[in-house]
């Protein structure tokens, strides 16, 4: 079909220069931004040809560019997904992962809607974050206290360091600067280790004992939280999604939240921004969903956990990164105070699942609907291993 | 070289479940340069001046003038010839009886073309559709041409040929050339020409008075050998499973062209354009897609301006599924106004059909409507039409009446202006 004659006189619209045609959203001011007008190469709901302005030639779907969704499988027991969700313009969110033999590292980065060149930020900063984690892995020495340490030290170099690549990467004179969330995580077969500043997240999603949130929001949310308030009313709150602690430029406080798992059982480490937990954020819900959706492979519950937020509403960017951890061979040392503590998570009732949704949707994802209302109140999560104090700020930027 | 460009208006939000995709493409040509001067062809012209008897010694000789003039009008090097029609067609000049039927104009050609014309008398009946027929033959015997237009004038019924005959006429000239059609006096059906004039992609209009003939002749050829573009397609691509709802020329005129359509693949359609100067022209398309989920942005068509396989300009009509009931409600302003001036053409049309078959009840009830439509869409020309038929009681309800004595003239003069648009307002 020669539906675009390169020969055309007097044409306006001109196929021979695909700058011109390719989708408006992002200005390209921050030449960072350049390689964000990419698209795949055939169309993703049907598999057709895709036309130089990105729309499907058989069935007229736009392909969202490859800044705009996209996914990762390093390892057959990692995979993640990034995805602009429904009301944004642009995807600020961003992610990257690797992963060889028994270790994994995934990195979840937020852009703060409200700030100039965010996309570029979160990029830059998943990228720097694992990148370093991966080549810096320090053994300690030898006992898993030490060990523990010095992982916590290349995740609190990886937060520096991501913070650099922001400001090197973003426009010096905004009066907006960009800012960006980091969730970090090392995961290796018997254990997990955790980062974070702002409020994206880091799961452990067992398959048969009680699930955890690993990471501790820096958000006025949080703060509320730790003031005695129930998640879902703290987290329903105008200023919830007011961030204490970001990466950028103005960053104010750059210590993130640590924390240390040590895992026995098989299951799920999610590392998600707030495009999903919005819709699930308590860690038996994100259970729920795990239990419920097709997990036949991390980057298939990667992908119906995004297509699910996005049949939610889709009202923020989404990132999802999952790590599924087998049982592991060794017995591991006894949990520590985690466990004793999360246990008490256990009274709490789970969350109800609807019927599915006979519609089909996009993706074929299965919907699930979570009764909100029913939903039991629960003070604490987990405490893990926090390294370090929090106190939250009066003013952030919104996330 | 003509430079096309393309605006689309719509409101590409649709609420969850809905299907169907409204859109005005509006798409403009400038610099489109003089008829067979652009280097894409020659372009033919042919005058068919109505000789019957009923032309009388005044239109004829009005005729005369006005053929005279378009001859004049008439760039020299294009193609042409002048068809006398009455109950036969008879090629008036050049004086050939086979061979290349047509000659290019000059000082020369114009000269012996208007001794030709002199000569004209007001004869016999009428059957335009061998006319018609005969203007395809000798286009089609000059194999150079790309562009092909003629002028017709006419002055009565078509007596000598049945319904099926002019419509089997109609139809083998399809595509063929475009004709533009000018009724003189009342004893025309405005009906049968504008049927002829809209499969040609031509226009219909009245004459009001003998004396304004030369100068409409010399407007219609001035505007034909203005148009340097002689033959552009409206292209249009669906996504697999939708499907083409409607898609009609609204502006100048509206004319239905859902179903003038030839497949170029299982997804794309043209629809013939005709011939194109510095204009601009608006198309309705209406796109029934099926329901995506919420979230979902497609594209619902590519409308594309052609010629042959060369896309001039492209507009792009979307579609994007949303829960938000702010943005799925909101109407085009472009999008109503020209459905509200499709529906004033078919009220004005089908009420002065019923009045024609005496049914002055429905007459009543549909100029009724026009009136309310003319008003609702800012058309000042038609409500001025209307105005010399009905008795306008209240334009916002539309409550009228007809008037005792409707002049012939008035109810044709409306008729052949009902397709006409008015362009948004602001």
């Amino acid at each position: 079909m020669t539906l675009f004659n390169r020969g055309a006189p007097g044409v306006e619209w001109n196929p021979g220069d695909p700058e011109a045609t390719q989708p408006q959203d992002p200005p390209s001011s921050n030449p960072h931004r350049e390689d964000f007008t990419a698209y795949p190469s055939t169309c993703p709901a049907c598999g057709g040809e895709l036309g130089i302005d990105a729309y499907c030639l058989q069935c007229g779907q736009k392909a969202k560019s490859l800044r705009e969704h996209f996914q990762l499988e390093p390892a057959e027991w990692v995979g993640a997904v990034c995805d602009i969700g429904i009301s944004h313009a642009r995807n600020e969110d961003a992610m990257a992962c690797m992963a060889e033999g028994d270790r994994a590292v995934l990195v979840v980065c937020d852009g703060v809607t409200t700030s100039e060149d965010s996309d570029v930020a979160s990029l830059a900063a998943a990228h720097i974050a694992c990148e370093l984690l991966w080549a810096n892995n320090p053994q300690g020495t030898g006992t898993t206290s030490s060990r523990e340490a010095a992982l916590h030290g290349a995740l609190t170099q990886a937060v520096l360091a991501a913070n650099q690549a922001v400001i090197d990467k973003t426009n010096p004179a905004s009066t907006n600067s960009a800012a960006s969330t980091i969730a970090m995580t090392i995961v290796e077969k018997d254990a997990i280790y955790c980062a974070n500043l702002g409020d994206s997240r880091v799961y452990w999603i067992p398959d048969n004992s009680q699930p955890l949130l690993l990471t501790k929001d820096h958000s006025l949310a949080q703060v509320g939280i730790d003031s005695g308030a129930g998640r879902a009313e703290a987290e329903s709150s105008v200023y919830a999604h007011t961030i204490t602690k970001w990466l950028g430029r103005d960053a104010v406080d750059l210590d993130p939240y640590l924390s240390t798992l040590r895992v026995t059982n098989p299951g799920w480490v999610i590392a998600c921004t707030d495009g999903l937990w919005n819709y699930a954020s308590e860690p038996t819900a994100i259970k729920e969903l795990v239990d419920f959706l097709d997990h036949s492979s991390p980057l298939a519950l990667a992908g119906y956990l995004v297509a699910w937020a996005n049949e939610k509403g889709g009202h923020d960017n989404i990132t999802v990164a999952c790590a599924r951890i087998e049982s592991s061979a060794i017995p591991s040392v006894p949990l520590t105070q985690v466990v004793s503590e999360a246990m008490d998570v256990l009274d709490n009732p789970t969350v109800p699942v609807m019927a599915p949704n006979p519609t089909p949707i996009s993706l074929d994802a299965p919907t699930v609907a979570l009764n909100r209302s029913a939903q039991g109140t629960t003070q604490s999560d987990t405490e893990i291993l926090a390294t370090n104090d929090d106190n939250g700020r009066e003013s952030g930027p919104t996330d | 070289m003509a430079v096309f460009t393309s605006m689309v208006y719509q409101n590409e939000f649709l609420a969850d479940g809905s299907t169907d995709v409204n859109a005005i493409v509006r798409i403009d040509c400038s610099e489109a340069g003089a008829a067979g001067q652009t280097g894409v062809g020659d372009v033919g012209e042919i005058v068919i001046v109505d000789t019957s008897a009923s032309m009388g010694l005044v239109n004829m000789q009005a005729a005369k003038d006005a053929a005279m003039v378009a001859v004049d009008t008439i760039l020299d090097g294009t193609f042409f010839s002048i068809i006398a029609g009455n109950h036969r067609a008879y090629l008036a000049y050049p004086r050939v009886t086979s061979g290349p039927g047509m000659v290019r104009m000059s000082p020369q050609t114009r000269t012996e073309a208007k001794t030709a014309i002199a000569a004209f008398r007001a004869d016999g009946g009428t059957a335009m559709g061998s006319w018609l027929l005969l203007a395809r033959s000798l286009f089609a015997s000059i194999p150079s041409l790309a562009g092909k237009h003629a002028i017709l004038l006419t002055d009565g019924e078509n007596h000598n040929e049945s319904v099926t005959q002019l419509e089997s006429s109609i139809r083998q000239c399809l595509g063929e050339f475009q004709a533009d059609c000018r009724g003189i006096g009342i004893e025309w059906q405005v009906s049968e020409i504008r049927k002829i004039a809209q499969a040609l992609l031509g226009t219909v209009d009245v004459i009001p008075s003998p004396k304004d003939l030369p100068r409409i002749f010399q407007e219609l050829i001035a505007r034909s050998m203005g148009r340097g573009v002689p033959d552009a397609q409206l292209r249009v691509w669906i996504p697999q499973n939708a499907q083409i709802s409607f898609v009609r020329q609204v502006s100048p005129t509206v004319e239905d062209l859902t179903h003038r359509g030839t497949p170029v693949d299982a997804l794309t359609a043209t629809f013939p354009t005709g011939a194109w100067g510095d204009e601009s022209r608006d198309y309705h398309i209406c796109v029934r897609l099926p329901a995506k989920a919420v979230g979902t942005e497609q594209l619902a068509a590519r409308v594309q301006l052609s010629t042959g396989p060369s896309i001039l300009t492209q507009g792009l009509v979307k579609a994007k599924w949303s829960a938000d009931a702010g943005l799925t409600t909101r109407i085009s302003p472009e999008v109503a106004h020209y459905t509200g001036q499709t529906e004033l053409a078919s009220a004005i049309q089908e009420g002065l059909a019923a009045h024609a078959q005496g049914d002055d009840r429905t007459a009543t009830q549909k100029l009724g409507r026009a009136v309310q439509l003319a008003a609702e869409t800012g058309n000042a020309e038609a409500t001025t039409r209307l105005g010399r038929v009905v008795d306008i009681d209240d334009p916002v309800t539309g409550r009228v009446q007809l008037k005792k004595n409707i002049d012939k003239a008035d109810e044709m003069a409306l008729d052949t202006a009902s397709t006409k648009t008015t362009r948004i307002r602001g």
